[in-house]
């Protein structure tokens, strides 16, 4: 079966807790499946199909359980994905973000526009994802569709249209009318699920004329036909505001809002249209990979099967069959038993399962064609690992993974916790590349690294409620570097000649800091001669490089350093790999002492976004944090302040945030730079190492 | 070369010494000119200029994005430190961004009591109290009202600090002569009073005159010996 990719949508549904979100989904996967079923089965043999209440209820236990979940709507295949429930900036959230094409965000009739409305919202405007919105509980006390599309446009900046009138509200909501159609919509809730159309009532049609015509005021922006038409006064052909509703919503200019109920089986299938009909299909959306054989430029996706395949993997899952990977797949089409390439690893492997997930079924398939969501088994990757097919090396994602900049200490409370935490660490470290974690020879601790305080807490909270670990965690720490400020010459020769066999080794070098270029550590030999012997040079690098691992100001990596080894000396007996070895390392402490070392610290880039009235309080957050305010951007009743920050500073900030913004204001972060530490904070930095390494030892 | 002597002979102290004081606390001046001619990068180089002599400076704009305005900002301090050979050109870089702040308002009808908030909030809470000039890129004086303009000069003399302003006079909506008799902006006729130094540029020949056409209480035409370099839009001698 090949599909008409222009009628494939893949969604996500957006909402606030509490507004119905998971209500909605069940709906949705319900009408599809019921109405498609109806429609398969009238298709074969023309008998309609029919479903009791008791069979509603056994199906009300749909939910979305995977990632991402394929139904139909009237032909029109709809991958619905799973958006996490966390809106924190995680890589989890921009993947999920990243894969889906357009958006339902929910409200509800009573709670208006909330905290989370808002943030959620930002996150797709961030990904530019054309969206609709569903004001959703209408049968509830206090309903006010008309008061949440206010807010839409009020709190959330939207062009918020409403493209139906509630057809009676809390108990009497019975339907809406169609304001495209002007026909009023009833959902009787009987046994076929179907809607009845109808002529609209008396009583509302001068509302519905009104909100008629702001909603074609609206929509004449996106189409000079339909706005000459309602200028000249004329009938208005309904294909041609589809037309205009299509356009302004694909270019995120315009959300039309629904109204509805999905609790009470009320606006659910007009959704549907709504999604089939303004939602953007794949081919709609351009997509860019980066070339890795072209340093990482960037190169447009077009939604063509012909073309070689091009997928990201988005989500791992682990199943009673193993490892299921969710699959986007950006250009070209995937074969069962094809051969691709994982452009992380540059292994190739074959496809053996490809599926489809249904909201109560898996379906094995042989291909998928490019736009389409479908799920590999058996496949050993990460998720962000994109899959090429041809001779293609691009990557959905950079392949640049920067430095983690943030340790904890994490303890399992008892051995099944232990073996729990190792399943979650290792499925972690697959999913997130920014995510690290080892062993302490020191300490023999567990220690987790990451991105930020905020990452590492997403995780732990992970390792408790999913896989159920029971383990405490340490103070955070931040992960610093060290570094020199100037280049020095330096001697060293390491000496032991009295008994036994003995070792010699001298070493001339330049050690020197790296400015212009990424590289933490480069080596040189100058040796001539053989002034130290050839198999020696190795040995020189690998003391260095030992070196390195350990600065003497606060133990931690040094970085950007290049070594130049000038000259030396050996001796014929006493000269060894070690001793060479040796004297590099000692050198280089040597050397290191005089090249004026400094602690360098993670500085993040941190982007604080909250409602102007707060910005004064933004600004001084920011301020009293060492932070220093590169811009801010203030566009209507919000403002976004752009800032950067040590790192250290940082603890804590969410909850002090929250409190001097009435919870109104929310950030995130991102690492940017590692930054010399002024001196007045290194020197306490070193003293604090100092009585740390003293207390260490006394406690030995 | 360093620091100090840099600043000392940046082409600038002309601007200074040709002026009666220049822009100073309390003073309004306007960089004007038609589009695209380097109204921008003109008042960024005074603005690095300030920032050099270890003063804190505010960039207010209009532009959807702030990027290419630090942008802009990075390319003169580039020019600037290797034409003149700046020693430690990367910690003055350091230690100069420190002390700028770029606020930006998206929307061209954002009123000026709402701009001048949110600089008071920025100034009281973020650490920039010590500004002492404000640069304000893409103010719309055909469409300011006196009361406007009004404002700006009043929070120049309580806060202390000079602001420059950029003036496209050369705008599609503007019927007319762009310039009067004097050389003058025709947009910016009704706020004389207010402004204290007006600077035109102009493209002739090879390089960008800046000429000085309102210097506080005198109006003249002078042709100052500065001129704009089309290339690395730096101001130079003449």
């Amino acid at each position: 079966m090949s599909l008409d990719i222009t009628k494939m949508r893949n969604i996500g549904i957006s909402a606030h807790i509490d507004s119905g979100k998971t209500t909605l989904s069940e709906r949705i996967l319900f009408f599809c499946q019921k109405i498609h079923a109806i429609h398969e089965v009238r298709g074969k043999d023309g008998v309609g199909a029919t479903m009791d209440s008791m069979e509603l209820e056994k199906e009300r236990g749909i939910t979305i359980a995977s990632a991402a979940t394929n139904v139909t709507w009237k032909d029109h295949p709809i991958n619905i994905i799973d958006t996490p429930g966390h809106v924190d900036f995680t890589i989890e959230v921009e993947r999920a973000l990243r894969v889906l094409d357009g958006a339902i965000l929910v409200l509800c009739s009573v709670g208006g526009v909330q905290s989370q409305s808002i943030t959620v919202d930002r996150q797709l405007k961030r990904y530019g994802v054309p969206r609709i919105a569903f004001v959703n509980k209408t049968d509830r006390t206090g309903a006010n569709p008309y008061r949440v599309r206010d807010q839409l446009e009020e709190k959330l900046g939207l062009n918020a249209v409403l493209m139906q009138v509630p057809i009676g509200l809390e108990d009497a909501h019975v339907g809406v009318v169609d304001l495209v159609t002007m026909k009023a919509l009833y959902f009787d809730g009987d046994e076929t699920y179907a809607v009845r159309e109808a002529e609209i009532p008396a009583e509302l049609l001068s509302e519905a004329e009104e909100k008629r015509e702001i909603m074609l005021e609206a929509l004449s922006m996106f189409n000079d036909d339909l706005m000459e038409k309602v200028m000249e006064g004329d009938d208005i052909p309904v294909d041609l505001i589809h037309d205009a509703i299509r356009k302004g919503t694909l270019a995120n200019e315009l959300v039309p809002v629904y109204i509805g109920s999905a609790y009470k089986n009320k606006g659910v299938q007009p959704l549907l249209d709504a999604v089939i009909r303004y939602l953007p299909a794949p081919p709609d959306i351009t997509n860019k990979a980066l070339d890795l054989d072209n340093n990482e430029a960037e190169v447009i996706l077009p939604s063509d099967s012909s073309k070689p395949p091009v997928a990201l993997a988005f989500k791992l899952e682990d199943g009673q069959y193993g490892q299921l990977t969710y699959i986007r797949i950006y250009q070209g089409e995937i074969r069962k038993g094809s051969e691709l390439f994982n452009v992380r690893n540059q292994r190739k492997f074959k496809v053996g399962r490809l599926v489809r997930m249904h909201a109560s079924s898996m379906e094995d398939i042989s291909e998928a064609s490019c736009g389409d969501i479908v799920a590999l088994f058996g496949i050993d990757c990460a998720s962000g690992d994109t899959f090429c097919g041809g001779d293609l090396n691009l990557s959905m994602t950079s392949m640049y993974v920067p430095n983690p900049v943030i340790s904890l200490s994490v303890k399992a409370k008892d051995k099944a916790a232990s073996d729990k935490m190792a399943k979650a660490l290792n499925r972690f470290t697959k999913e997130d590349p920014t995510f690290r974690t080892y062993v302490d020879p020191e300490t023999n601790d567990t220690i987790i690294q990451g991105m930020g305080e905020l990452h590492l807490d997403v995780y732990v909270e992970r390792m408790r409620r999913e896989y159920k670990a029971d383990v405490e965690t340490g103070a955070p720490q931040v992960a610093y570097r060290e570094a020199i400020s100037k280049r020095v010459e330096w001697e060293y020769t390491h000496k032991k000649q009295t008994g036994g066999s003995g070792q010699y080794a001298k070493i001339l070098g330049i050690m020197e800091p790296i400015t212009d270029s990424e590289d933490n550590y480069l080596f040189e030999s100058l040796v001539k001669g053989g002034n130290i012997p050839t198999e020696y040079i190795p040995s020189c690098d690998k003391g260095f490089r030992t070196a390195m691992e350990k600065g003497s100001l606060l133990s931690f990596p040094v970085v950007n350093v290049k070594m130049t080894v000038v000259d030396g000396a050996s001796h014929a007996v006493d000269s060894s790999d070690m001793a060479f070895q040796t004297a590099a390392l000692m050198g280089f402490r040597e050397a290191y002492k005089k090249a004026g070392p400094v602690i360098l610290e993670p500085i993040m880039k941190v982007v604080v976004e909250g409602p102007t009235e707060f910005q004064g309080n933004i600004f001084g957050s920011i301020n009293q944090r060492r932070g220093m305010i590169v811009a801010s951007h203030e566009e209507g009743v919000n403002c976004s302040v752009e800032a950067e920050v040590p790192l250290s500073e940082m603890f804590g900030y969410s909850t002090s945030l929250r409190s001097s913004t009435q919870g109104k204001a929310e950030f995130t972060m991102e690492f940017a730079k590692f930054s010399k530490v002024p001196q007045s904070i290194a020197d306490e930095l070193i003293k604090k190492a100092e009585e740390e390494r003293k207390a260490g030892k006394q406690g030995r | 070369m360093v620091k100090q002597e840099l600043i000392k002979k940046s082409p600038l102290r002309k601007l200074d010494n040709s002026t009666r004081g220049g822009v100073g606390e309390g003073n309004i001046g306007v960089v004007a000119s038609r589009r695209g001619i380097g109204k921008t990068a003109c008042l960024v180089h005074i603005a690095t200029d300030k920032l050099m002599a270890g003063k804190h400076v505010i960039h207010v704009s209009y532009s959807k994005r702030v990027d290419h305005i630090i942008q802009w900002y990075e390319d003169i301090f580039t020019e600037i430190s290797r034409k003149r050979d700046l020693e430690n050109a990367m910690d003055i870089h350091d230690e100069i961004i420190q002390n700028r702040v770029i606020m930006n308002f998206n929307q061209q009808g954002t009123s000026v009591k709402q701009v001048l908030a949110g600089i008071t909030a920025m100034m009281e809470h973020g650490g920039q109290a010590e500004t002492s000039a404000l640069f304000i890129d893409g103010f719309d004086f055909t469409k300011a009202s006196q009361d406007d303009v009004k404002a700006y000069k009043e929070f120049a003399v309580q806060k202390k600090l000079g602001i420059w302003f950029t003036d496209d006079y050369h705008r599609e909506d503007i019927d007319g002569p762009v310039l009067n008799s004097k050389g003058i902006p025709t947009n910016l006729e009704s706020f004389l009073d207010i402004i204290d130094v007006i600077v035109t540029l102009k493209a002739e020949k090879d390089y960008l005159h800046l000429y000085l056409v309102k210097d506080h209480d005198v109006f003249l035409s002078k042709d100052l010996p500065l001129k704009l370099d089309p290339k690395s839009l730096l101001i130079a001698d003449l």
